[in-house]
C-alpha cells in the first residue's frame, strides 16, 4: 500500500524531478540559443529577439489569464493591473538591490516578491467579487486595473507618470522563455489534474458543481489568484527586460490584448492561448502601416469571432489531445474503505421554509436509515424539490433542523453537504454539458482526492495514483449505468435517458451514503421505466446507499420504494408503506380532488361489504 | 457651508448625467441580464455626433441658439438610437442563446470599435464643444451659491427625461411589455409579447438617453474626445449596481449618490482620487449588499 501514499519522501522528490525533466532539458538549450544566436553580433538578430521575448511575455500573460477566463469561465479584464503590481514591486526591489547579481538569485527573489504581491492583490479583488454570479468580476477587474494605474501615476515612489528607470536588465531570452515554458507546464498540469476538472465544472454549471462537492467560490478564487501570480511574473519579466516601466503600458488596452489572445486561441485551450499570443504580438509589427486601425481591426475580429466561432479557434481542445488518445494507461483500482453509518443518515425535524409569504415546506420531518428506499410524492408544486434543495443546502430552512450524517447543516454550503455523503440529481438535468461523460463523473470524484494544487503541478506520484483510481472508478460507474460506450462523448450529445443515467453515475461518484434522485423517470417510456426500477434497486444493493426518490410515476414509486411520504402544499399529509398510501383518502384527495376521493372511498367501502 | 452647498450643486448636476447613462445599463440588464459595455461609448457617440452636427455639418456652434441646440440634440439622439438598435440587432441578438461570456466579449468588442473607430475618424485629440448658447461661466447666485445655467439645464433635462421614462415604463403598453420580459422572457413571449421588439426598443431608449447625457456632459466640460465615454460609462454602471441593477429608480438614486460622492471627494480630498471613489463604492456594495440599495436578492432556481 506504500504506493498509495507515494512511497518515501526520496522517491517522491525523485519523481517530481523526473516529471520536470523536459523543463530542465530545455534550459541548456535556451542558454545555448541565447549565447550562440541572440548575443552573436554577427547575425544581427537583436530586433527579432526583442520580438521573440515579447512573445514569451505575452505567452505568460495569455496562458495565465486563460486559467480564469477559459478554464473557470469567469471574465477578468484587468490582467494589466496584476502585471503592473508584479512589475513595479519587483522593479523597486531590483533598483534598490545589489548591483551585482551573478547567479540572479536576487532577481528570482524580486520576481517572486512581485508575483506574490500580485497574487495578494488578486485575492483582495477576487474574494468579494467572485462570490457573485455573472459579470461583476469584469467590471471589478476593469476598475482595479484603472485604480492601480491611477495610484502609480500619483505616487512619486513609483516614478509617477514618467515611470521607473533604469531597472537592471536581468531578464533575457533564456529567462523569459524558461518562465514561459514553466507557465505552460504548470497550466497544463493544473488543467489535467482533478483540480482542472473542478475549474471546468465551475465554468459548465455552478449549481451542479456545488452539488458534486466542489467549493465553487473557493475554486474561482484559487484560479484567480494563480492567474494574478503569473500576471505579476510577466510584469516583473517585462520590467527587467525593457529596463523601464511606465504606467501608460498598463492601460485597459493592454488587458484587452490579453483577453483577445485568450478568446482567439480558444477559451480553455492552453496551446490555443500560446499560439494566439505569438500571432497577436507579431501581427502589429507587420501591420505598422495600419497602426491607427489596429484596435479597430482587433475589435471587429473579436466580434466576428464571437458570432462565427464562439469557442475560439481551437475551442477547448489542445494540440496534444490529438496524439494523446492512443496511449492511455490502465491500472488496478485502489478501494477506499466505506464508513458505515448506523444511525439515521438524514434526520430532518420541523424544517420549514418560506419564500416571502409563501410557505413552501412546512414542519417537514424525515429520517432516512442506511440502505432505505424512500419515495417522496405529491402533486406539482407540493414542495418536493424544495425538500431536496433544503437537504443539499441550496436553501437554508427558515425553521427547524436538518442533520446529514448526524451533522447539523446550518451554515454549510452545498459542497460541504456533498462531502458529508449526500449526493443528488436534478429534475432539469444539470450535466456539465461541454465535458465528456467520463469527465462528468471524474469531476464528482474530486472531493475524494487529497492531492493539493501544488502536488498536481509538481506531478508527484500521489497525483498519478489518484488519477488512475479516479479513471477506474469512473469507468466502473459508467459501466454500471450502461454508459461505457459513451465514455468520450460530450454530455450534451447523449440522448435524454442516458443523460439522466449519467447524472446518477455522477452523483454516485461522490461516494454518497444517501442518493437523492429528483424525478429520474421523467420523460422516459414504459420499458425504460421498468429498467430504471431494476437499476435503482441494484444501485442500492451494489453501492449500499440509501435512496430518496422524487417521482410522479406511481407504478415506479409503488414498485420500488419501501416507504412513501406524501407532500401537498408543503405539508406532509401521509406516510407509510406503499399499500397504506394507495388507499389513504387524504392522498387520493390531494391527487384527484375531493369529489373523486369521496366516490373512491364509497367504492372501496362497497367492495369491502361485498367480500 | 457655502462651499459645501456649492459642491452639492455640482454633485447633483454630475449625478443627474450619471443617472441618465445608468438608466441605459439598468434597462438592458433588466431585459437581457447583459452588461452592455458599449453603452458608455454610445454616450461618447452622442457627444461626438453633437459636435459633428454643430461644428462640422453646420455652423451652429459659431452662433449657438436654443433652437439649434435642440435640433443638434435630436440629430444626435437619432444617430445613437440607430446605433443602439444595430448593435443589438447584429451583435447581441444572434448570441442570445449562447453563454453570457460571448455576449460580454462582443459588448467589449463594440465598445472598442466605437472608441477606436471614433479615434480614427475624429482624431484622438479633444475638440471644443459649444452647441448650447450658454457657457459654464454664465452663472447666477442664490444665497451666495453660484449656479451655472448649464448645471441647471443638466438637472432640469435629466429630471424631465426621467419623469417621461417613468411614464413609459410604468404606464404604457410597451413599458408593461418591458417589465414582463425582464421578469421572464419565455412566459412574456407566450403571453403575446414580441420579445425582439421589446429588446430593440429598450436599446433604442437607453441609447437615446445616453445621447442626451453626452450632449449635456460635453456642454458642461466644453469638449469632446473619443475616449470620453470610458470613465463616465464605468461610473454610470457603478451607479446602476449601487441602486440595484435592473431597477430604474435605483439607477437614478445610484447616479445621484455617485455624483455627490465624486464631487465631495475631489473637493475635500484630492481630485486625483475622484475616479477611485467609484470603484471603492462598487467593491463596498458588492461586499455588503450585492443586490444594490433598492434591488431584491434573487436565488437561482434549481
Amino acid at each position: 500500500m506504500a504506493g498509495l501514499f507515494g512511497g518515501s519522501a526520496l522517491q517522491r522528490t525523485g519523481r517530481a524531478v523526473r516529471s520536470w525533466l523536459p523543463f530542465f532539458a530545455a534550459v541548456p538549450i535556451l542558454i545555448l540559443i541565447q549565447e550562440e544566436i541572440a548575443l552573436n553580433p554577427a547575425l544581427g538578430l537583436e530586433y527579432a529577439f526583442q520580438n521573440i521575448n515579447h512573445i514569451g511575455i505575452a505567452i505568460i500573460l495569455a496562458v495565465s489569464l486563460n486559467l480564469v477566463n477559459g478554464l473557470t469561465g469567469q471574465f477578468s479584464i484587468g490582467h494589466a493591473g496584476f502585471m503592473a503590481v508584479g512589475g513595479y514591486v519587483s522593479a523597486v526591489l531590483l533598483m534598490r538591490g545589489p548591483q551585482d547579481d551573478p547567479y540572479r538569485i536576487f532577481f528570482v527573489l524580486a520576481v517572486l516578491a512581485g508575483a506574490g504581491a500580485a497574487a495578494v492583490a488578486g485575492y483582495l479583488v477576487g474574494k468579494p467579487s467572485l462570490r457573485l454570479r455573472g459579470d461583476y468580476l469584469a467590471i471589478v477587474t476593469l476598475g482595479f486595473g484603472e485604480i492601480i494605474r491611477v495610484i502609480i501615476e500619483n505616487t512619486p515612489f513609483f516614478g509617477g507618470a514618467i515611470g521607473l528607470s533604469p531597472i537592471p536588465h536581468r531578464a533575457d531570452f533564456a529567462w523569459i522563455w524558461a518562465v514561459a515554458i514553466g507557465t505552460i507546464i504548470v497550466a497544463k498540469r493544473l488543467r489535467d489534474s482533478t483540480h482542472g476538472r473542478a475549474f471546468l465544472s465551475v465554468r459548465e454549471d455552478e449549481v451542479a458543481a456545488e452539488a458534486m462537492g466542489i467549493d465553487t467560490t473557493g475554486y474561482k478564487v484559487r484560479a484567480f489568484v494563480i492567474s494574478a501570480f503569473f500576471g505579476g511574473v510577466a510584469g516583473a519579466m517585462s520590467g527587467a527586460f525593457e529596463g523601464n516601466l511606465a504606467p501608460q503600458s498598463f492601460t485597459f488596452v493592454r488587458s484587452f490584448e490579453v483577453v483577445a489572445m485568450v478568446v482567439l486561441g480558444g477559451m480553455g485551450s492552453i496551446t490555443g492561448s500560446t499560439i494566439a499570443a505569438a500571432v497577436l504580438t507579431l501581427l502589429p509589427e507587420y501591420l505598422r502601416a495600419l497602426a491607427n486601425l489596429r484596435m479597430v481591426i482587433y475589435s471587429i475580429a473579436l466580434i466576428a469571432l464571437m458570432l462565427l466561432r464562439p469557442r475560439g479557434l481551437l475551442g477547448t481542445r489542445e494540440l496534444w489531445d490529438w496524439w494523446r488518445e492512443w496511449r492511455r494507461a490502465r491500472v488496478k483500482p485502489a478501494e477506499r474503505p466505506r464508513r458505515e453509518a448506523t444511525e439515521a443518515l438524514i434526520d430532518v425535524k420541523g424544517a420549514t421554509i418560506r419564500f416571502g409569504g409563501l410557505t413552501a415546506v412546512c414542519e417537514f420531518d424525515l429520517e432516512v436509515r442506511p440502505r432505505e428506499l424512500v419515495a417522496l410524492i405529491g402533486p406539482n408544486g407540493a414542495g418536493k424539490t424544495t425538500v431536496f434543495n433544503l437537504l443539499t443546502g441550496v436553501y437554508a430552512p427558515s425553521e427547524g433542523t436538518i442533520k446529514v450524517m448526524g451533522r447539523d447543516t446550518r451554515g454549510l454550503a452545498p459542497h460541504d453537504i456533498a462531502h458529508l455523503g449526500c449526493a443528488r440529481t436534478f429534475q432539469n438535468i444539470r450535466l456539465f454539458r461541454e465535458l465528456t461523460a467520463l469527465d462528468n463523473v471524474r469531476v464528482a470524484c474530486h472531493h475524494l482526492t487529497r492531492e493539493s494544487i501544488a502536488a498536481a503541478v509538481r506531478h508527484g506520484s500521489l497525483s498519478e495514483q489518484e488519477e488512475k483510481w479516479i479513471v477506474e472508478r469512473s469507468e466502473e460507474l459508467l459501466e454500471v449505468m450502461g454508459l461505457s460506450a459513451r465514455r468520450d462523448e460530450l454530455a450534451k450529445n447523449l440522448p435524454y435517458g442516458e443523460q439522466r443515467r449519467l447524472e446518477i453515475a455522477r452523483a454516485l461518484a461522490t461516494g454518497p451514503q444517501v442518493l437523492l434522485l429528483d424525478e429520474p423517470a421523467a420523460g422516459t417510456n414504459t420499458r425504460e421505466k421498468a429498467d430504471l426500477m431494476e437499476l435503482i434497486r441494484s444501485i442500492r444493493d451494489r453501492f449500499g446507499v440509501a435512496i430518496v426518490l422524487i417521482e410522479h410515476d406511481m407504478k415506479l414509486v409503488m414498485g420500488v420504494s419501501e416507504r412513501i411520504l406524501v407532500l401537498d402544499h408543503g405539508v406532509t399529509i401521509a406516510q407509510g408503506l406503499p399499500r397504506q398510501i394507495q388507499s389513504n383518502p387524504k392522498v387520493i384527495e390531494a391527487y384527484l380532488g375531493e369529489k373523486y376521493a369521496k366516490e373512491h372511498a364509497a367504492q372501496i367501502a362497497a367492495a369491502g361489504s361485498q367480500s | 457651508m457655502i462651499d459645501l452647498l456649492q459642491h452639492l450643486v455640482h454633485g447633483v448636476s454630475l449625478g443627474a448625467i450619471y443617472a441618465l447613462i445608468a438608466l441605459g445599463y439598468t434597462m438592458v440588464y433588466g431585459v437581457l441580464q447583459l452588461i452592455n459595455f458599449a453603452h458608455g461609448d454610445v454616450f461618447m457617440l452622442g457627444a461626438m455626433m453633437g459636435w459633428y452636427a454643430s461644428s462640422r455639418w453646420t455652423q451652429e456652434a459659431a452662433h449657438p441658439t436654443w433652437f439649434g441646440a435642440i435640433a443638434v440634440t435630436l440629430v444626435s439622439m437619432a444617430i445613437c438610437g440607430t446605433t443602439g438598435f444595430l448593435i443589438e440587432r447584429f451583435g447581441y441578438r444572434p448570441l442570445r442563446g449562447s453563454p453570457k461570456l460571448n455576449s460580454l466579449i462582443t459588448a467589449i468588442g463594440f465598445s472598442f470599435l466605437l472608441e477606436y473607430g471614433g479615434q480614427f475618424v475624429f482624431g484622438p485629440n479633444p475638440r471644443a464643444f459649444g452647441a448650447l448658447p450658454v457657457s459654464p461661466s454664465d452663472q447666477f447666485r442664490v444665497l451666495g451659491v453660484s449656479i451655472s445655467y448649464i448645471d441647471l439645464i443638466c438637472v432640469g433635462v435629466s429630471v424631465g427625461l426621467m419623469i417621461v421614462l417613468n411614464r413609459i415604463i410604468f404606464h404604457s403598453r410597451i413599458g408593461t411589455a418591458m417589465r414582463a420580459v425582464s421578469w421572464n422572457p419565455p412566459v412574456a413571449a407566450l403571453m403575446g409579447v414580441n420579445i425582439d421588439k421589446v429588446i430593440s426598443f429598450t436599446f433604442v431608449l437607453g441609447s437615446v438617453l445616453a445621447a442626451v447625457a453626452g450632449i449635456l456632459f460635453a456642454s458642461a466640460y466644453r469638449k469632446v474626445e473619443p475616449l470620453m465615454g470610458l470613465m463616465p460609462g464605468l461610473k454610470a454602471f457603478v451607479s446602476a449596481v449601487l441602486g440595484g441593477i435592473g431597477n430604474v429608480q435605483g439607477a437614478m438614486l445610484g447616479g445621484l449618490i455617485l455624483g455627490l460622492a465624486e464631487q465631495l471627494v475631489s473637493s475635500y480630498v484630492s481630485s486625483q482620487w475622484k475616479d477611485a471613489i467609484a470603484f471603492a463604492i462598487l467593491i463596498l456594495i458588492l461586499l455588503v449588499k450585492p443586490s444594490g440599495l433598492l434591488g431584491k436578492g434573487t436565488a437561482e432556481k434549481v
